[in-house]
Formats: structure tokens, C-alpha cells, sequence
């Protein structure tokens, strides 16, 4: 039987660690976007060799499994800084996870915002060329309010996956929900693992539901935008057709 | 009031345009016709530096721009002496009728909101769209898209207007009420160019009509030297093919 009494025990102990998982999630998506609009930036404009850098960053973060990145960046990194003379004493693992996840998160958004941004159709730039709109006037007021309606399916998916990929941070010793529920596990010897485990899949699925609930509230705001120009496309060859056919061409 | 001279468009190894020289003077209307792919709509979008002309130079009223040493300072001035109409009209998406018209004066004439509002409302009255100002463009007809594209240009008060097929890509029955807002714009006073092959319209409208063929301007002279007196071949044959179509057009609609 589901010792639901023994769940209910549990909860507030899990609880008191939320906020490890919260600030880490809060800060890996907040860091992770800006970096991936900086990343969308550098794969648009072609900026040589850097951009090449940025494929091979997407690339990688895209192929190598979460738990191996946050090894490579909590070992790898401050080996990394020693190697150009910057010595770190304590490299702490909520900093390695918050570094690696940010990459993670960056890596994936930049592949939703680079096709989002090329969604909008090239007579939207024109247009506010050929006004005189700088090229910062042009993202700020025409391009960008266009690119988040389409971008945002994408960037809901990329903040659930960064929500899962929490609940292996603990790997590296980060003392969040999953490791809390480790030194449970091993102080009952294993007499409650699935009430455990149970307990905290509800919880994830509560961080989940609230923040796809998030992103449909701002999916709503930005669908008031009809985006098609109800144009009837290719009018003109029809009527090009139209002459051929009646000319018995 | 603008000037070009020698006007070369290159893409890749293809020139577009083969050194144009042409002299518009103010409120004239010079209309652009000759057969598809002549470089008619490069050449419109080169003076509004949405091509980017490999040699040759522009001179609009105060502004003078050599193309091969021209700097995004030249290019914002040009392009805010100038305004576009397209053929696909290119309203922003996410902006309501009048916003559309608001937010060049609001961004680059740095006009108050209640200022803009008002001028917007003004040039949406005389396109015939107030009551529309509050829709977004994807509710709107292709022909009321392309007025309200209209009073943008309007709205902002530029020294010439560049008008890139402004019916072609409208339903046949929609090409009428654009061109009489064009036609409005004309009688204005405003300084225009026109690509079009509306031929009966460019033929009622222009000052001046411009026949060209492979890049280069064939001929130019007034509507009834063009259309009526033209002795060049190439421009014959055009307008005889062109006529052609059109009898066989109408009698497809009967």
C-alpha cells in the first residue's frame, strides 16, 4: 500500500529545498535567453569565424547529454580557467550547474529564435528601410514584436525541458529536491522509494503546469496579432495563364 | 529636384541596370513601363537604397549620394526624403491601420503620439479608411492594405514617392479604387514615380513616361509621344503585344 501518511511527512522537507531548484531554473533560463539572442545574433549577421564558433557551441550542447555537460562544466571549467592563469578555490557546484544549463538552454533557444526571426517575411524589413527606421528602430518596434508570438511555442518547450533537466544537478552534489530525496531514500533503507519518487514527480509536475500555464498566458497577449496579410497569392500569373491558355499556347 | 546619373545595378555578374541617367523635377509624375525584368522596380528601389546600385550617383533636392562611397548617414537621409509603396503593400503586421501610419512619424520624425494620431487620422480621410483605423491589416482587402500603405508614405511628408506596382498584385476588381488615390496623390502636387502596366493609367496620369528594355532607357518623352507617336521599334512592339493581351483578357472575361 502508498503510504500517503509518509508522503505528507515528507513534503515540507523536499519543500524547504524548492528554492534551490527555482533559483537555478530562474537564473539558467533568464541568463540562457540572453545569451541565445546574443548566439541568434552572431548565426544571422554571419559574423565570420564567430559564427562557425556558435554552430559548433549549438551543435555540441544539442549532441552531448545533460549529466556529461554538467560534469565536463564542473570539473572541466575551473581546470579550463587554471590552464590561463586564473586560479578558482571553489568552484561551487550551483554555479557549474547554473553555467551549464544557461549553455544548454542558450543553445536550444538559439535554434527556436533563428527560424522565428526568419519567419518574418523580408517586405516587413523593407518596408521600414525604405521609411528610414535605424536598424535598432527597425528590431525594436517592427521585427522583434513579430518574432515572439512565433517564438514562444519554443521557448515554453525549452523552459519544461530545463525544468527536467534539474532533477539531475544533483549528480554533481547540488543539494536540491532530488538530493534531499537521496539522503531520505538511504535513512529509511529504501523502505519508501516509490512514495519518494511519487512525491516528487508531483512536484515537478506542479513547476511544470505553472509555468506552461505562464507561457500561455503570454501566447494569448501575442495572438491578438493576425500575422497573415491576406494576400491571394500568385494573381498575377494566373492572369498570365489565363492570356496563354486563351491564345492557345 | 532628383537626379541620376549613370546608374549601374549588378546581381552577381548580371547587370540589371546599364547606367541610367534620368532628371525629375517637382510635382512631375514619370511613369517607368517596358517589359518584365528590364530593371523598371531595381531601378525604383535603388533610389530608395533597397538595392544597392554598384556605381552612379543620386542627387535629391539638398542630398547628393555617390553610390560606391555612400555611408549609412547618406542612406538614412535619402531613404527619409523618399517613401516606398510596394507591390505587395508591406503593412506591419502587428500594427493596427493608424498605428501603421503613427510609428515612422512617432520613430523617425519623432512627432508627439497625439501629433501623429492626428495626421494619421488626416491622411486616412483622404484615402477613404478612417473608419478602418483600428484594424489590424490581415482584416483589410488587398486594395484597402495598399491605401492604407498610401497614406503611410503620405504621412510622412517626403519629397517623392515611389509607387513599385502598386496594383499588380490585386484582384482585378480592387485595381480601381488604388489608382484613384494615386491618381488623388498626383493632382496634389506630389512628386511621383510610378512603375506600373496599368498602360491606360500611366497614359491619363504622367508628365512624363519612361519606356525601358534590358537595363537601359530606351526612350522618354510626354504620354502622347510615347504611346501615341513613338517611332522606336522596341516600344511598339511592347505596347502592340501589351494591347493584344488585354483584347484577349477581355474577351476571356466575357
Amino acid at each position: 500500500m502508498l503510504d500517503i501518511k509518509y508522503m505528507l511527512e515528507i513534503t515540507p522537507s523536499l519543500l524547504s529545498v524548492l528554492h534551490v531548484t527555482l533559483i537555478i531554473l530562474i537564473a539558467s533560463s533568464a541568463l540562457g535567453l540572453g545569451l541565445s539572442i546574443l548566439v541568434t545574433a552572431i548565426r544571422i549577421k554571419k559574423v565570420k569565424y564567430l559564427s562557425q564558433v556558435m554552430d559548433l557551441f549549438i551543435s555540441f550542447t544539442r549532441s552531448v547529454p545533460i549529466v556529461l555537460q554538467l560534469f565536463l562544466m564542473y570539473y572541466g571549467f575551473p581546470f579550463l580557467l587554471s590552464m590561463i592563469g586564473i586560479h578558482v578555490s571553489d568552484f561551487s557546484a550551483a554555479a557549474a550547474t547554473v553555467l551549464a544549463l544557461t549553455l544548454y538552454n542558450a543553445g536550444y533557444l538559439s535554434e527556436v529564435l533563428r527560424p522565428a526571426y526568419l519567419a518574418v517575411e523580408k517586405g516587413q524589413h523593407e518596408a521600414a528601410d525604405g521609411l528610414g527606421y535605424t536598424p535598432f528602430q527597425k528590431f525594436t518596434r517592427i521585427i522583434a514584436p513579430q518574432v515572439i508570438p512565433i517564438a514562444l511555442p519554443g521557448w515554453g518547450n525549452a523552459l519544461v525541458y530545463l525544468i527536467h533537466d534539474t532533477s539531475l544537478i544533483f549528480t554533481i552534489g547540488v543539494a536540491d529536491i532530488m538530493g534531499v530525496a537521496n539522503t531520505l531514500i538511504s535513512s529509511s533503507y529504501g523502505a519508501h522509494q516509490i512514495e519518494i519518487y511519487l512525491t516528487i514527480a508531483l512536484l515537478f509536475w506542479a513547476i511544470t503546469f505553472s509555468a506552461d500555464t505562464m507561457v500561455r498566458i503570454f501566447e494569448k497577449r501575442a495572438a491578438k496579432y493576425n500575422l497573415s496579410n491576406g494576400i491571394a497569392p500568385k494573381k498575377k500569373a494566373k492572369r498570365k495563364m489565363r492570356i496563354l491558355v486563351q491564345k492557345g499556347v | 529636384m532628383l537626379t541620376l546619373k549613370n546608374l549601374r545595378v549588378a546581381f552577381g555578374d548580371h547587370e540589371v541596370l546599364k547606367g541610367i541617367d534620368i532628371t525629375v523635377k517637382k510635382g512631375e509624375v514619370v511613369t517607368f513601363i517596358g517589359p518584365s525584368g528590364t530593371g523598371k522596380t531595381t531601378l525604383l528601389r535603388s533610389i530608395n537604397y533597397l538595392e544597392k546600385p554598384s556605381d552612379g550617383e543620386v542627387m535629391l533636392s539638398d542630398v547628393g549620394i555617390k553610390f560606391k562611397s555612400a555611408n549609412k548617414k547618406d542612406i538614412l537621409r535619402l531613404r527619409r526624403k523618399t517613401a516606398m509603396v510596394f507591390q505587395q503593400f508591406n503593412l506591419f503586421k502587428h500594427k493596427t491601420v493608424v498605428e501603421n501610419v503613427m510609428d515612422a512619424q512617432i520613430a523617425i520624425q519623432k512627432k508627439s503620439k497625439k501629433e501623429a494620431y492626428e495626421k494619421s487620422c488626416e491622411e486616412l480621410e483622404k484615402v477613404g479608411l478612417l473608419d478602418k483605423k483600428d484594424m489590424y491589416p490581415s482584416r483589410l482587402s488587398g486594395g484597402q492594405q495598399q491605401r492604407v500603405s498610401i497614406a503611410r508614405a503620405l504621412a510622412l511628408e517626403p519629397e517623392v514617392i515611389l509607387f513599385d506596382e502598386p496594383t499588380s498584385a490585386l484582384d482585378p476588381e480592387l485595381v480601381g479604387e488604388v489608382l484613384k488615390v494615386i491618381e488623388n496623390v498626383a493632382r496634389s502636387g506630389m512628386t511621383i514615380l510610378l512603375v506600373t502596366h496599368e498602360m491606360r493609367f500611366a497614359k491619363n496620369i504622367s508628365s512624363k513616361v519612361v519606356f525601358m528594355d534590358q537595363g537601359h532607357i530606351v526612350e522618354q518623352g510626354t504620354p502622347e509621344e510615347i504611346f501615341e507617336k513613338s517611332t522606336h521599334i522596341r516600344t511598339r512592339q511592347f505596347l502592340k503585344e501589351y494591347y493584344e493581351a488585354e483584347e484577349d483578357l477581355a474577351i476571356a472575361n466575357v
